[in-house]
Parts: C-alpha cells; sequence; structure tokens
C-alpha cells in the first residue's frame, strides 16, 4: 500500500473498470512498457468514442501497463487499436449499441509466435497471458478513454465474455492451409492484424462427419439464427474451424478458398424459415445488399452477404469444434492491416 | 449515439435542435450531450416499446410528444 | 494525471468546452423544419408524423427530411451544413 490509499481499490472504484484488479501504473512501470516501441510517447494513435479521450503512444502503455502486458505486446495494442479507429470500423456505433459485440484482434505473423500469442487449445478462454492482456489493454482503453461503460455511454444490453478480452491468433502449426492475412494477399512475414466486430464464440460440434460437405453442412447451420443479425443485415462473421475439422477438408483435396466459398453458399435460411420469429422485418430484406424477396418463402437468405465479411481462420486445439462468432447490425467492416513491431 | 452528435452539430450552427430517443437510449444520450460540451440539453423520450409497435400505433404514440418537441424548439 | 500517490491515474478528465444552445424562435409560425431521419426503425413513421402536425397545427412554412446513411454512424458534415442553410429548427430520430 502506498500511504493510506490501496491502490488496488482506487482503480476497483472507477467507473471504468472492468471489474478485475490491474497491475499499478507506476512511472517505472510505464517506462519500462514505453521499451516495447521506438514510437514517440507522445505521438497521437487516436480519439477514442464517444468521449474522444486521447490515445497516445503513453496512454496505450498505461493501459497496457494495467492490463498486463509485457513491453513486447505493446506494438500489438498499439496497432489494434489504430485498426479499430479506422471509419469503416465505426467504434462510435459498437460503443453505444444495445448489441454485445467486442473487436476481436485475429492477429497473424511471426511477432504473434515470438510473443506467446495463442492460438492452439482454449485459445478463446483464460490462460494465456498475450491473448488475455492485449484484449483487456484495448478493453480498458474503450471504457476509460472512450467510456464505453454500460449504462453510461453503452447501451448494451447484456455486454458479453468477449468484451473482456478479445484477442486470438491461428493454430498455425497445425493449420493444413494458409493463414487469414496470407489468404489477402500480404506475406507470410509481415506482421498482420484483422478486427472484426463479433460476438462471443458459439460452438459447433460435431465428431460424426468424414466427408467435408457433411461438415460444412452443420457449420454453416451454425452461421444462421433468427435471432442473428447477420441474417438480416450486412454483418461481418468469423469461423474458426479447428485443425480437425480443418483437416477433413484439406485431406480431401479441398482448399481454404473452396471453404470459405462453400460456406458462403451454403450459409443462410429461407424466408419461411426466417419470418416466424427473432429479427425478421420485410422492411430490413428489402434493405439488404442483395436482392431478397420477403414474399418469396422458397428465397434464401444468404447469412455471407459479401463473401469479404467471412474471415475463416484454423485455431483451437484438436477435437472437433468449429467456433463461430456472429457479428453485429450497424454499419461496420472488418479491417486489417500491417503493424509496426 | 449518434443523433445527439447530430443535434449538437445543429446548435453549433445556430439552428435549434432537438432529438427523439428510445428508453433503452436514454443514458446514453444523456452521456453523449454531457461529453459534446451540451450537458442538460432537452431530448423527447418516446415510451416503451417502439421497435415492435404498427406504423399506425407508432403515430398515435408520436401525436402525444410533438408539442414537447415544439416546447424544446421555441423560446 | 500524476498526484501523490506514487502512481499515475490515467482516468479520463470530464469536461468539454461548453457548446451554447442556439436561440430559440418565439414559435414554429412561418419557420422551416429539418427532419434528419437516421434509417433506425420507425424513425420514418416518427418523423412523418411528426411533420405532418407541425404543418397542420403548427403553421410552419415547410418541412424538409433528409436521411442518413445509416444509425450508427453520424451525419456527415456536408449533410449538417446543407440543413443549416435550408432550416429554421431540427429534429432528428432515433436515438436507438
Amino acid at each position: 500500500m502506498v500511504g493510506l490509499v490501496d491502490e488496488f481499490e482506487f482503480f476497483l472504484e472507477k467507473e471504468w473498470s472492468d471489474g478485475l484488479p490491474v497491475v499499478i501504473p507506476t512511472e517505472e512501470r510505464i517506462e519500462r512498457m514505453l521499451t516495447g516501441t521506438r514510437r514517440d510517447p507522445y505521438e497521437l494513435i487516436g480519439t477514442i468514442p464517444p468521449a474522444m479521450g486521447e490515445a497516445t503512444v503513453r496512454s496505450v502503455a498505461i493501459h497496457a501497463v494495467m492490463a498486463g502486458c509485457k513491453p513486447e505486446f505493446l506494438p500489438v495494442v498499439i496497432g489494434g487499436l489504430a485498426l479499430m479507429l479506422r471509419e469503416e470500423f465505426n467504434l462510435n456505433g459498437v460503443q453505444g449499441t444495445m448489441h454485445g459485440v467486442a473487436p476481436l484482434m485475429i492477429v497473424n505473423g511471426p511477432h504473434a509466435g515470438r510473443i506467446g500469442l495463442h492460438g492452439g487449445n482454449g485459445c478463446f478462454g483464460p490462460g494465456f497471458r498475450a491473448n488475455a492482456s492485449i484484449g483487456r489493454a484495448i478493453r480498458l482503453m474503450l471504457m476509460n478513454l472512450g467510456c464505453g461503460i454500460a449504462g453510461v455511454a453503452s447501451a448494451t444490453i447484456f455486454g458479453s465474455p468477449i468484451r473482456y478480452t478479445a484477442c486470438i491468433t491461428e493454430n498455425r502449426e497445425r493449420s493444413p492451409w494458409e493463414s487469414l492475412a496470407v489468404s489477402r494477399g500480404y506475406a507470410p512475414e509481415d506482421n498482420v492484424i484483422t478486427c472484426a466486430m463479433v460476438e462471443s464464440p458459439r460452438l459447433c460440434f460435431d465428431d460424426t462427419s468424414r466427408e467435408p460437405r457433411r461438415l460444412l453442412t452443420g457449420i454453416a447451420d451454425s452461421m444462421t439464427a433468427m435471432g442473428s443479425w447477420n441474417m438480416h443485415t450486412r454483418s461481418d462473421m468469423v469461423v474458426a474451424m479447428s485443425p480437425e475439422h480443418a483437416c477433413i477438408c484439406a485431406n480431401a483435396g479441398i482448399s481454404r478458398a473452396d471453404v470459405h466459398r462453400m460456406l458462403c453458399e451454403m450459409a443462410g435460411r429461407k424466408v419461411r424459415d426466417l419470418r416466424g420469429g427473432g429479427n425478421w422485418r420485410r422492411e430490413r430484406a428489402l434493405a439488404l445488399p442483395i436482392k431478397v424477396d420477403p414474399d418469396d418463402d422458397d428465397c434464401f437468405v444468404p447469412a455471407i452477404k459479401d463473401p469479404r465479411d467471412l474471415h475463416l481462420i484454423v485455431a483451437g486445439g484438436w477435437g472437433p469444434c468449429t467456433a463461430v462468432c456472429h457479428g453485429w447490425a450497424g454499419h461496420t467492416r472488418a479491417v486489417h492491416g500491417i503493424y509496426e513491431v | 449515439m449518434c443523433s445527439v452528435h447530430d443535434t449538437v452539430e445543429f446548435e453549433k450552427r445556430g439552428i435549434p435542435a432537438t432529438v427523439i430517443i428510445t428508453e433503452a437510449f436514454k443514458k446514453t444520450a444523456v452521456f453523449q450531450f454531457r461529453a459534446k460540451g451540451m450537458e442538460g440539453h432537452r431530448y423527447v423520450q418516446l415510451p416503451h416499446p417502439v421497435s415492435s409497435l404498427t406504423r399506425e400505433a407508432m403515430r398515435e404514440v408520436t401525436l402525444r410528444y410533438v408539442d414537447q418537441l415544439v416546447r424544446q424548439l421555441t423560446a | 494525471m500524476r498526484n501523490g500517490l506514487g502512481f499515475v491515474d490515467p482516468t479520463l478528465a470530464a469536461g468539454k468546452s461548453k457548446v451554447e444552445l442556439a436561440a430559440r424562435p418565439a414559435d414554429l409560425a412561418g419557420k422551416v423544419v429539418g427532419l434528419l431521419d437516421n434509417r433506425k426503425e420507425q424513425a420514418d413513421v416518427i418523423l412523418q408524423t411528426v411533420g405532418d402536425v407541425l404543418r397542420a397545427r403548427y403553421d410552419v412554412a415547410r418541412v424538409v427530411i433528409r436521411r442518413k446513411e445509416h444509425h450508427s454512424k453520424p451525419a456527415t458534415g456536408a449533410l449538417i451544413d446543407e440543413m443549416a442553410r435550408e432550416v429554421n429548427v431540427a429534429i432528428a430520430a432515433l436515438g436507438g
């Protein structure tokens, strides 16, 4: 304790606390964190909506300290935040929405491995410092500098577990395919972050399929729901196939691009299976960027309206499961770019 | 919540403005006005529910709030 | 941010420069009213209704309705400027 102030209580009582203790940001810890970047501490990365608090390299470092990051994680935090502040990502909308989506960071490239970012067993869950602390640093900034606080600037109904932290990498050791970044044209040695506004993953188990089409049928089913905004707007979606599921396809000679295309074609529901519940509205169907006839019960409404909105990765441990993260209803487009190490 | 932003932008340009909101966004609206330097700015809050009403029912509800809108836009 | 406590408090400082309320007219008679529709469900019927009543009972000269790109994004500066040139008062809907 410092003097009469319990520093842990000091931060736990903050309106922007995520409810967990932070690493106390002393000047010494901040200086040590700043050794993780060559950038000027007073360089402005941007302002975080809706409160428009300034995120300088130094203030990012302070939140990285609090979140439990090591200095070598700092470039990923800075890079992720910079991407999230791009206009097309619409961070402002997500900070206030009733939904519970969060900016999920998918980190590709060699730096991810060097800092221990985890893409294998349990990658969406607790236990991995880089995953946990990088995502948490982002969330602390969204809450403090942006004031995306439930019941204050945020009308979020439930929030969601993915709002504690949301940062993973792929399972490159066991993936039969190229990474998400390479599939987009980046070089394997590029350090790339993809950010997409998505919900917590829902888990699609299939320990029965040996044949790709049956496997993808089940996964495609998990990509749809009456209550999923993906069915009623243009929305991003992340599909994380376990290495086992990916290999069922790869061993049958199916490429990543083929799986991507097949999921886009297969995931969806007919109008008759949508209009009886959930968020279906005729006007929403008519406002879609693709042709849908809301008066034709047999009309197929795909979950993915634009192939760029499906972010297919291979992650998780070996086992018969694929994780599907549904998207948001707002005007957001996933962003990706190289980050400076 | 962007309608609050838009309202403030009108005020900055000398155009009296107000915003119609739903109950779920009340706290967000209050925060947004404060964050944009217009703490205490008035707004019109429609009663719950809104999104599930028929268009005719929505018209009926709205009719009850026009007076309030006018009071917020006039001296 | 610095204090006598031995650590840094990065809490965002409250307070922004104040924006003054625009002067209100005595009434809306003869005024041009701008209605900004953010495309949220029900915004169109709400604003249509408001426009109808303002014309019928408040003697407004004209009602101008504009639609934003999407409810989760603020209106562009250009749109607000365009409306500000044309209208005397404005109503935005639907915040939600």
